[in-house]
């Protein structure tokens, strides 16, 4: 690293250290061993070193505008010819992933501290967050896969932690169990391939690995292997079909975790997936099982979200959705459109989320069929439902607009049939977005919602803030994507574009809406629904199959462990009862009978020692 | 120098012993803490002059003995032996520590354990088979009467258990050693690897697996691990704490130090069907463990599937998979010898283990909180979470083995997955929930309303578990020293089974 | 635990709920005492945020009570200070739960009047509350709505505090030496207060309007009192920390009116862990804990280390005397009548509150601690 360089970028290894820091910083609180006073003072700490990162970030980003991509390296560990170094790759898009990060999560904390105002634990669940944030800043940066591993699975820690944050509350016990163990079958797959590629190609560092692949001295079975492992840790981390479970599981924690969960975590695991990408030509097969997962994933997602009574499902489901179509853009080589449709999904996403959890702290309630009548009391709630929803369905000229226009534009004279799903999920989000709005804002008031003040304004404002953001979001994207322009597609595309949106729009305005907790008088419609609503019955799948397997094996190898091996030397000990009983003898005895027996033992050791001496 | 190491303990122990008149249990604990924490700043000592650039042997002492039957004094340690030399300086400390409402017997429980720790340091500094041999006995029968006198209510099961299984593999291993000189017919009994033009494959095989089998029940490998549950649940915490961080390790250094360090050919020849085997250990272990109801038996079941990874490593014997099993014994040490403090810190409080009865003990006034934070912190090391000392041992472990035995390391992998599953069935159910410590009654309003009242839990009681998590974290962030300690000898041992085959013929190695 | 029948026995008997023992005794006075120290912290906040907070979008030093010396401010970022967030937490409850007098005032047409003057006046100046009024047309009757649930509450436990310290001072003297004495204590307190006007003004620029005027006739017993009750005491609303708000596990009632997550019901087990709002209360007890009970604390098994779990029990203990002295304040006709239709309201009555009180944590009544 040259002296030359500014003292931002020589010092960028501090970003992900901020997050962490944070963690450290809230300890006396979270631990309890400020008694007398409240925890607030860890959450200011933890909003001030985040807002350092935020500046410190776009300090950085500035300097790398002007300079060029820059590259940092530490080494970590050393042996033999393994080297595992810590390394940052200062390039725009790894910085502008980080500020959407580091900003979110300042956001994030914002909202934290009005949502859980009347959370004790405060200082312990700003301390994950901190921890959180560190890792995602890591991960966004890291230029190499043993660091992006690393990470990835620091974030998978910190999600089970954050689950399972209310950790005495019924449901979140399975559920942030099951959280941590759906993701952790991607990381371990991912750490298959991480071990495999350190094992054959020599370095973690990306741009090794690219080099190493080009040079195709691996084939076969082997790199489709490794590729499958390598798209495993993101499908994992962006909550692909079928590890996607945990996405729904993760809505049992608090809502400011979510927001972050849904907006920029899957986020992290689509930039790795870039990162990764190049690296999978060796392995045509793991794309074509990215395009088919994303393609279930995008639909499935989208299907499954329109069926739930749930807010915070009916919303989450939708990230599973649009995260397929980043996997479709990037098996199909669209780096800059998946770049683009994270960055505008991740803000519409988090401002979506920002708004349900307004209306959960000012309703007590998450039933959309108990809901209705807020959109003339809550002025920065409606706002943000209504940015939100508009900055994820290209319906309107933001954010995924732009975003869906040029992937279509991109999918049609080569994958027509992507540009047909990306169509597809775009209506039935703009459906289901619909149907949630009227259920929750429109309509008569409801018990629930019959008093129904605008929140606070620690939350009201990062909810505006972000809503404004989310409505900039086309001049972010027409800076970051210079050529060949975000407006790069026809008339015609855009007007295909616009007629799905408006589809699904009309759709959700006219479907009759759920009654509390009533089914479809109709058996296949009501089969359909509870398929979608249990979300293709999933969770029970895997009960059905990976979890009995395991379990069965488990008891099988207890059973035989018992009966078998243990019984076996039970058998062998009652066969030589004389010297059993001898030492039982020994056992029940005084300390003299200890004594005997240890001189004993000596005493025939060194017998046998001098036997064979002499 | 390293005399001193066995000079601190067994002098410690007769003292002890033999102090005349009546000495108050504090007393004797505070004199015993005492010897201990000298015994560690003698290892810190031994660290400072031990040079890590040196492959081989160092600070050597030797004089000889009982000349005729080879049995020499010989002192020496290496890049193997000094951190394990280390953690049985620092586990034993922490056993002492922790060792509290001593009913019976303070003297001779205090002695014992003193001894064990002396017979440790002497096995592993140990450069003669027989004296190693002697060490590797001496530290049987005290860890015997520790479970036999102050175990738990099946205890003399147990402990017979663990005695008839030990005592086997110290048959096994004294006949191989024995076997090894009878038929080499040199009776030094050195360390020196043999070659096939000393002995021939078939010999060598026999005596690889007399040993093999010797050290499997040590460390223990399936199938001969069933003493090690038992024991473990029989013993009482402080001793549980020496069995897996300390005593478990003799074995896999045997393994390391004399199966692969005696036999390297027949060793490389095997290798492929121990790879097998170390597979099926790991799975095995972490598929019982996930059946397992207490706490204390799921840990222990736990061990026997971490203890394969070292098997793998050995197994493939690259230089960088031979540091991982160094990193994974010094690592499953720490973790292990954390996980029994907690269970044990759990079980005084609650008076149970049973994961079907423990319910919400992160409770943060009634429950265990702390405990309950190391806990989470400790099971997440053991499965290999990165940032603790148990993913950098694994990662060694599996990146170096997997050239070599790309199968069995993956499904080793596919055990440190089911690590997490059965970790966080132990920390959700006991710890996740509402606070109870009687068996759900089946009825959320009455278990609402059931009172609890734990004892408190002091902060003396968690500061030997604090200072092993801090031990873990740090060994995990900042990998670096034990890496450059044990490099160079590492290396070395990875190198043999090559080397001896590039000597073959070419007369003894000196 | 008592059964139903028991309760109503023991509540036409005038018999205590709760057990009169001495460690009782101590729990209840003392516990009542730092309770009233809290709100009374509580209550002045309360009224300073309606007058001086009232529709302020951004209420950065709502919890100062005016006071804005660098060294309160300070204070504050330390976050060494009663937890004020508990106070509105109880507000909302109130509001959401919209049961009684007040609540049926704030939906009158003479309310909607007075919302209008104070909005139309409002607007005038404020450009942001002069977009968004139009836009959402109730959104700012709405926080009228709230602030006056905000001012009523203060008046309520104003009256409250003054009642449970008058209560703490009787005790040392000697005059209230049972928990029979308590509960006459505290009924007397109420009926005294029952017919106190509740009423709420704002001043805006420097004109002065009524939110809650006198015409309007609420009263601090039927209009707040008891809906204070029905909200905190029974209903309540779930906690995060130990209820699953997913709409699919269907674990909330649909029903408000079937809520039983208030103070009576609550398990004090879990106090001080993530997600139960009574924690704060607790800790801003413990804060002003007299020290004869915390004395009385230190002696238990785990000393200091489950204080705030204890005060909580004994919190509950209170409020049962409290419910207790409400429910004996509110009988429709006095207990020694002997006309048999009076008798039979008066039965009707306590039946009533026996169903909803024999499935609350009656169980801590009779427990020695």
């Amino acid at each position: 690293m040259p002296d030359t360089l500014p003292l931002s970028v020589q010092l960028s290894w501090l970003i992900p250290l901020y997050g962490f820091s944070g963690m450290l910083l809230s300890l006396p609180w979270a631990a309890g061993w400020v008694k007398r006073n409240g925890p607030r003072p860890a959450a200011y700490l933890n909003l001030l070193v985040t807002l350092v990162a935020v500046i410190h970030g776009s300090l950085v980003l500035r300097s790398v505008l002007s300079l060029g991509p820059q590259h940092l390296d530490i080494g970590w560990f050393t042996a033999a010819d393994l080297n595992l170094r810590i390394g940052f790759d200062l390039s725009l898009t790894n910085l502008a992933a980080l500020e959407l990060v580091t900003f979110m999560s300042l956001v994030g904390q914002v909202f934290a501290l009005g949502y859980l105002d009347k959370e004790w634990s405060l200082a312990r669940f700003f301390a994950l967050v901190g921890f959180f944030e560190g890792a995602m800043a890591g991960v966004v940066l890291s230029s190499n896969l043993f660091m992006s591993y690393f990470l990835l699975e620091m974030l998978t820690l910190s999600t089970y932690l954050l689950v399972g944050f209310w950790y005495a509350q019924p449901l979140v016990v399975t559920a942030a169990r099951d959280a941590f163990l759906t993701k952790r079958v991607g990381d371990v797959l991912l750490l298959m391939s991480v071990v495999a590629l350190s094992a054959w190609a020599g370095s973690l560092e990306f741009n090794d690995l690219y080099a190493w692949s080009g040079s195709g001295t691996l084939g076969g079975l082997g790199a489709t292997l490794i590729g499958l492992g390598l798209i495993a840790g993101p499908m994992g981390k962006c909550a692909q079909f079928p590890m996607h479970l945990w996405l729904d599981e993760a809505m049992e924690g608090p809502n400011p975790a979510s927001i972050l969960r849904n907006s920029v975590v899957v986020t992290c695991g689509a930039v790795v997936l870039l990162k990764v990408m190049p690296l999978l030509r060796i392995s045509p097969v793991a794309i074509d099982v990215l395009l088919v997962v994303g393609t279930i994933s995008a639909v499935g997602g989208a299907l499954v979200s329109i069926a739930q009574v749930d807010l915070k499902r009916a919303c989450s489901y939708s990230t599973t959705s649009y995260l397929g179509l980043v996997f479709i853009a990037i098996a199909l080589q669209q780096p800059l459109i998946a770049l683009l449709l994270l960055f505008s999904h991740a803000l519409a996403k988090a401002v979506l989320f920002m708004s349900v959890g307004s209306v959960i702290t000012t309703t007590n309630c998450q039933d959309l069929t108990e809901l209705g009548g807020l959109a003339s009391r809550m002025p920065a709630t409606t706002t943000a439902f209504l940015a939100g929803a508009a900055g994820m369905t290209g319906l309107l000229p933001l954010g995924c607009f732009w975003s869906f226009g040029l992937m279509v534009e991109g999918l049609v004279p080569e994958a027509p049939f992507f540009a047909l799903v990306v169509l597809l999920t775009n209506a039935l989000t703009a459906l289901n977005l619909t149907r949630v709005y009227r259920q929750v804002f429109l309509g008569a008031p409801q018990p629930k919602t019959r008093r129904t003040p605008e929140v606070n304004w620690l939350m009201a404002l990062p909810m505006v803030s972000v809503s404004v953001l989310v409505l900039l979001t086309p001049l972010v994207m027409a800076r970051i994507d210079r050529v060949p322009g975000i407006g790069a597609f026809s008339a015609g595309t855009a007007l295909v574009l616009v007629a799905s949106g408006l589809a699904g729009w009309l759709a959700g305005s006219l479907i009759p809406l759920d009654v509390l907790r009533s089914r479809s008088l109709v058996r296949p419609l009501r089969l359909l629904r509870d398929l979608l609503a249990f979300d293709f019955y999933t969770d029970r799948i895997y009960r059905a199959t990976i979890v009995a397997f395991v379990a069965g094996m488990a008891r099988i190898t207890n059973g035989f462990d018992r009966l078998v091996v243990n019984g076996l030397v039970n058998r062998i000990a009652d066969v030589s009862m004389a010297s059993a009983q001898s030492l039982k003898l020994g056992v029940s005895g005084r300390l003299q009978t200890y004594v005997f027996t240890v001189v004993i033992a000596i005493v025939l050791l060194a017998g046998s020692l001098s036997w064979l001496g002499g | 120098m390293l005399s001193a190491l066995l000079l601190i303990p067994f002098a410690g122990a007769l003292g002890l012993l033999c102090w005349p008149g009546e000495l108050a249990t504090e007393r004797i604990r505070r004199a015993a803490l005492a010897l201990l924490v000298l015994q560690l700043l003698w290892s810190l000592r031994v660290l400072l002059a031990f040079d890590p650039a040196d492959a081989g042997l160092q600070l050597q002492e030797s004089f000889a003995w009982v000349e005729s039957l080879g049995l020499d004094y010989r002192l020496g340690v290496d890049g193997l032996a000094m951190p394990l030399v280390l953690i049985n300086a620092a586990l034993t400390l922490v056993s002492g520590i922790c060792t509290r409402d001593l009913s019976q017997r303070p003297r001779l429980y205090f002695a014992l354990l003193l001894v064990i720790s002396g017979a440790v340091n002497g096995a592993f500094m140990a450069r003669n088979l027989l004296l190693f041999f002697l060490f590797y006995e001496l530290e049987l029968i005290p860890l015997w009467l520790l479970i036999s006198i102050w175990g738990g209510a099946n205890r003399s099961y147990a402990a017979t258990k663990f005695l008839i299984f030990t005592a086997v593999s110290g048959v096994l291993i004294l006949g191989a050693f024995l076997g090894l000189a009878l038929f080499t017919g040199q009776v030094d009994f050195s360390i020196t690897p043999v070659t096939t033009s000393q002995l021939g494959m078939g010999t060598q095989l026999v005596l690889l697996g007399a040993l093999l089998i010797g050290f499997a029940i040590k460390i223990p490998l399936v199938p001969f691990h069933t003493w090690l549950p038992d024991a473990h649940t029989e013993a009482s915490t402080p001793v549980s704490v020496l069995l897996a961080g300390v005593l478990l390790k003799l074995g896999t250094y045997g393994l390391l130090r004399f199966c692969l360090g005696l036999f390297p050919e027949a060793w490389a020849l095997l290798s492929p069907a121990l790879a097998v085997w170390a597979a099926v250990s790991v799975l095995y272990g972490s598929l019982a463990a996930i059946a397992q109801r207490d706490m204390k038996r799921m840990v222990a079941y736990s061990s026997v599937g971490h203890m394969g990874y070292i098997l793998l490593a050995a197994a493939a014997a690259s230089p960088v998979s031979m540091l991982g099993a160094v990193f994974q014994m010094v690592s499953h040490g720490l973790i292990s010898a954390l996980l029994f403090l907690l269970v044990g810190v759990v079980y005084r409080k609650t008076r149970t283990r049973d994961l079907e009865v423990l319910r919400g003990l992160l409770n943060p006034e009634r429950g265990l909180p702390f405990t309950g934070t190391l806990m989470i912190l400790g099971v997440m090391a053991s499965a290999g979470m990165p940032g603790m000392a148990g993913f950098i041992s694994e990662f060694l472990v599996f990146r170096g083995s997997m050239a070599a035995f790309p199968l069995a390391t993956v499904l080793c992998m596919v055990g440190s997955g089911l690590t997490a599953v059965y970790f966080l069935l132990l920390v959700n159910r006991a710890f996740f929930g509402r606070l109870a410590v009687t068996p759900s009654s089946g009825d959320a309003l009455a278990d609402s309303r059931l009172e609890v009242r734990l004892p408190p839990v002091a902060l003396r009681e968690t500061l030997p578990a604090t200072a092993l998590a801090s031990a873990v974290v740090g060994l995990g962030l900042l990998p670096w020293g034990l890496g450059r300690l044990s490099e160079q000898a590492t290396s070395a041992m990875a190198r043999l089974p090559a080397l001896v085959a590039a000597l073959q013929g070419g007369g003894p190695l000196s | 635990m008592p059964s139903s029948d028991a309760l109503v026995e023991s509540l036409l008997a005038g018999r205590t709920l709760l057990a009169d023992t001495p460690d009782h005794l101590l729990q209840v006075l003392d516990v009542l005492e730092s309770y009233g120290d809290v709100l009374d912290a509580y209550s002045i906040n309360l009224i300073y945020q309606a007058e001086k907070q009232f529709l302020n979008p951004f209420p950065v030093f709502r919890f100062l009570d005016g006071d804005h010396s660098p060294a309160k401010i300070w204070r504050h970022l330390l976050h060494d200070r009663i937890n004020f967030e508990y106070a509105e937490y109880c507000q909302k409850a109130m509001l959401w739960h919209g049961t009684g007098g007040l609540d049926a005032y704030l939906d009158s047409e003479a309310f909607a009047a007075n919302c209008a003057r104070i909005v139309a006046r409002k607007t005038r100046r404020d450009l942001l509350l002069g977009v968004l009024n139009p836009l959402f047309p109730q959104f700012l009757g709405e926080l009228i709505r709230s602030a006056a649930t905000t001012h009523a509450l203060g008046q309520f436990w104003r009256v409250m505090s003054d009642l449970f310290l008058d209560l703490a001072r009787a005790g040392r003297d000697g005059r209230v030496d049972s928990i029979a004495a308590v509960v006459t204590f505290i009924r007397d307190g109420l009926v005294a207060a029952a017919g106190a006007p509740i009423t709420y003004a704002v001043e805006i620029g420097d004109e002065r309007f009524w939110v809650l005027p006198p015409e309007a006739g609420l009263t601090f017993l039927a209009d707040v009192a008891v809906p204070y009750v029905e909200a905190v005491f029974l209903r309540g609303t779930p906690f995060l920390g130990t209820v699953s708000f997913n709409a699919q596990a269907q674990q909330i009632s649909p029903d408000q009116a079937r809520f039983a997550y208030g103070a009576l019901y609550a398990d004090p087990l879990p106090t001080m862990g993530s997600g139960i709002p009574p924690s704060l209360l607790m800790q801003d007890m413990y804060r002003h804990l007299p020290e004869r009970l915390r004395r009385w604390y230190e002696g238990g098994l785990r000393g200091a280390g489950d204080m705030r779990v204890k005060i909580c029990m004994s919190f509950q203990k209170a409020m049962f005397c409290v419910t207790n002295a409400a429910i004996a304040g509110t009988f429709p006709h006095p207990l020694d009548s002997s006309d048999p239709r009076e008798r039979a309201a008066n039965r009707a009555y306590a039946a009533a509150w026996a169903a909803r009180l024999c499935v609350a944590r009656t169980d801590c009544l009779d427990a020695p601690d």
